[in-house]
């Protein structure tokens, strides 16, 4: 337990976390959901976390949001203790058809975060375009989510999380939904926009090839309660790309390493 | 092109009906199979619409009609979205208001029209008590259910946006609700017609209601008819205008279906 709790303490020449979980435990209605979590996730790291369905992966991410408040334990943001959501620390979630306002159009919908940001009303339409550029949607800016695809939707939730500008992107399985294609246009459209930017990014999917095509480390969490049940360096070439990541020795091997990870937890 | 000569299809149709309608109502005036001192024709009931109008009776009188109409019908929105908002926002106040509220819903507003004129008289004020009194329910309803069914997600947008409260009310709950509550206030449109016609009856306030009810008195047919015809008008101009209304501010709306 002290051990545990110490991990996190800033050590010299080593950067401090930019979200810390220490001895995390959060219960609700009486179950406990998460248990003893402890983690640490480097400023520019990309986290992914995969588990079986139900596990507490959401619960983990909504944690880390500031959407929930750790039963006992504690979750640091920049060394500060997270009391509530912050703008700088963005979440994507997985069922973009509701997290979009749809009275707003696609430039609407970019505007919110900008104006929660404070930005004068002329400077906006500028960012709101070169935002929308960013993840693909130039010439949308009229349409209503409604009107729109739901690869479309997705990039547009992401368009106004790199609004807030984050330090940190959180992602509740962003490409669930989407068919293997789109899925994959947008892992690549992700990775580039997180190298550009320089967030640290916890990621959370139920596809295990495609947290490792994604990750610099992936914990893989074991359910009831929820905690951390592997965790792989993922020591892979960057950039990464889709056929030649996905042939390479290291990523067979870790995913083999997972899957069988995966099998063992759900025994 | 298809779809638009249906519409004007349907629009020929519900015309031919109403012309059929007038029709025979003059057929049944000329007949004489009602008294023509209960029943005038629409021929007599125009020529009593235009005299109105031209000596500035009955524009004085429709004028205040509209009047209290609107006021009742604007305090009754304020308040009503005001009061909606605060309960359908919270939970607490949902499970603990909103069974009084049933409570007192079904209650006839003309049951309070008797306590409003002891507390306040004869006078515009108690008009205007009544009309929002009246009006001010099928908004308010509205509202408690339309801030009740926000999206939760939206909200948690909101808070990782750390957006202020007002902004989340202005931005996110209001826009949300706006559906439940534009529908509200058109329901609520008719019942502030109907209670500011009977307040003027009641209190012989400046208005349609009162011309009417003098007309009956002197067994002025034609003029009682020309107030009648006038208040159809009054209610199917301003519902037509209020859907108008929606639909402009709804256009996102569409996009949906
Ligand atoms: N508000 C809540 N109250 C009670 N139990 C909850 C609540 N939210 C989640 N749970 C429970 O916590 C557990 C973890 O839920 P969570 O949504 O974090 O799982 P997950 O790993 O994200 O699953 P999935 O992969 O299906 O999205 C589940 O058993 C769920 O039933
Ligand atoms: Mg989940």
């Amino acid at each position: 337990m002290a051990n545990a709790a110490k991990r996190f303490e800033v050590i010299p020449g080593q950067p401090r976390p930019q979200i810390a979980f220490t001895d995390v435990t959060l219960q609700l209605g009486g179950k406990t959901i998460i248990e003893n979590l402890s983690l640490g996730v480097r400023p520019g790291e990309f986290l992914c976390v995969v588990g079986a369905s139900g596990c507490g992966k959401t619960t983990a991410l909504r944690l880390a949001a500031g959407l929930y408040q750790p039963t006992s334990g504690r979750v640091d943001f920049d060394g500060q203790l997270m009391l509530h959501p912050r703008r700088e620390i963005a979440i994507v979630f997985q069922d973009y058809g509701k997290a979009l306002l749809p009275w707003r159009t696609a430039a609407g919908n970019v505007s919110l975060a900008l104006e929660a940001g404070g930005m004068p009303a002329a400077e906006r339409p500028a960012r709101i375009e070169e935002l929308l550029r960013t993840v693909g949607l130039p010439g949308h800016a009229g349409k209503y989510p409604a009107e729109m695809s739901g690869g479309m939707q997705q990039r547009l939730q992401i368009a106004r999380c790199l609004a807030q500008e984050p330090k940190t992107l959180l992602m509740d399985e962003p490409f669930g939904a989407l068919d293997a294609m789109t899925r994959q246009g947008l892992q690549d459209e992700v990775l580039a926009l997180v190298a550009a930017s320089g967030a640290t990014v916890i990621f959370v999917t139920h596809d295990l090839d495609e947290a490792i095509y994604l990750g610099d480390r992936v914990i893989g969490l074991l359910p009831h309660p929820g905690r951390i049940g592997i965790e792989l360096a993922v020591n892979l070439p960057r950039p990464r790309d889709q056929l030649s990541t996905r042939e390479h020795p290291e990523f067979l091997r870790l995913r083999r390493q997972l899957f069988d990870f995966i099998k063992a937890a759900e025994q | 092109m298809n779809r638009n000569a249906t519409v004007w299809l349907w629009r020929a149709a519900s015309f031919a009906v109403a012309a059929s309608f007038i029709a025979l109502w003059q057929l049944i005036a000329n007949l004489k199979l009602v008294s023509p001192v209960f029943l005038p024709g629409p021929d007599r009931a125009w020529t009593s619409l235009v005299r109105g109008f031209s000596n500035g009776d009955l524009g004085n009188k429709l004028a205040g009609t509209l009047e209290h109409m609107a006021y009742g019908w604007l305090a009754a929105s304020i308040a009503g979205i005001a009061i909606g908002a605060i309960i359908g926002s919270s939970r607490i106040m949902r499970t603990y208001v909103a069974p009084s509220l049933e409570f007192l819903r079904p209650l006839p507003v003309s049951a309070i029209i008797p306590v409003a004129i002891a507390m306040l008289g004869l006078t515009q004020a108690m008009a205007l008590f009544v009309i929002a009194f009246g009006a001010i329910w099928p908004i308010m309803l509205a509202t408690i259910h339309g801030f009740a069914a926000v999206e939760p997600r939206l909200y948690e947008v909101a808070r990782s946006l750390q957006m202020s409260r007002l902004a989340v009310i202005f931005k996110v709950a209001l826009p949300s609700a706006s559906p439940d509550i534009l529908a509200g206030m058109r329901l609520s449109l008719t019942v502030a017609l109907i209670l500011s016609v009977v307040c003027e009856i009641l209190a012989g306030l400046d208005g349609l209601g009162h011309w009417v009810l003098l007309s009956a008195r002197a067994f002025r047919s034609a003029d009682l008819f020309a107030g009648v015809i006038l208040l159809g008008l009054t209610g199917y101009v301003t519902s037509v205008a209020m859907s108008m209304a929606e639909h402009r501010l709804l256009a996102w709306q569409a996009a949906q279906r």
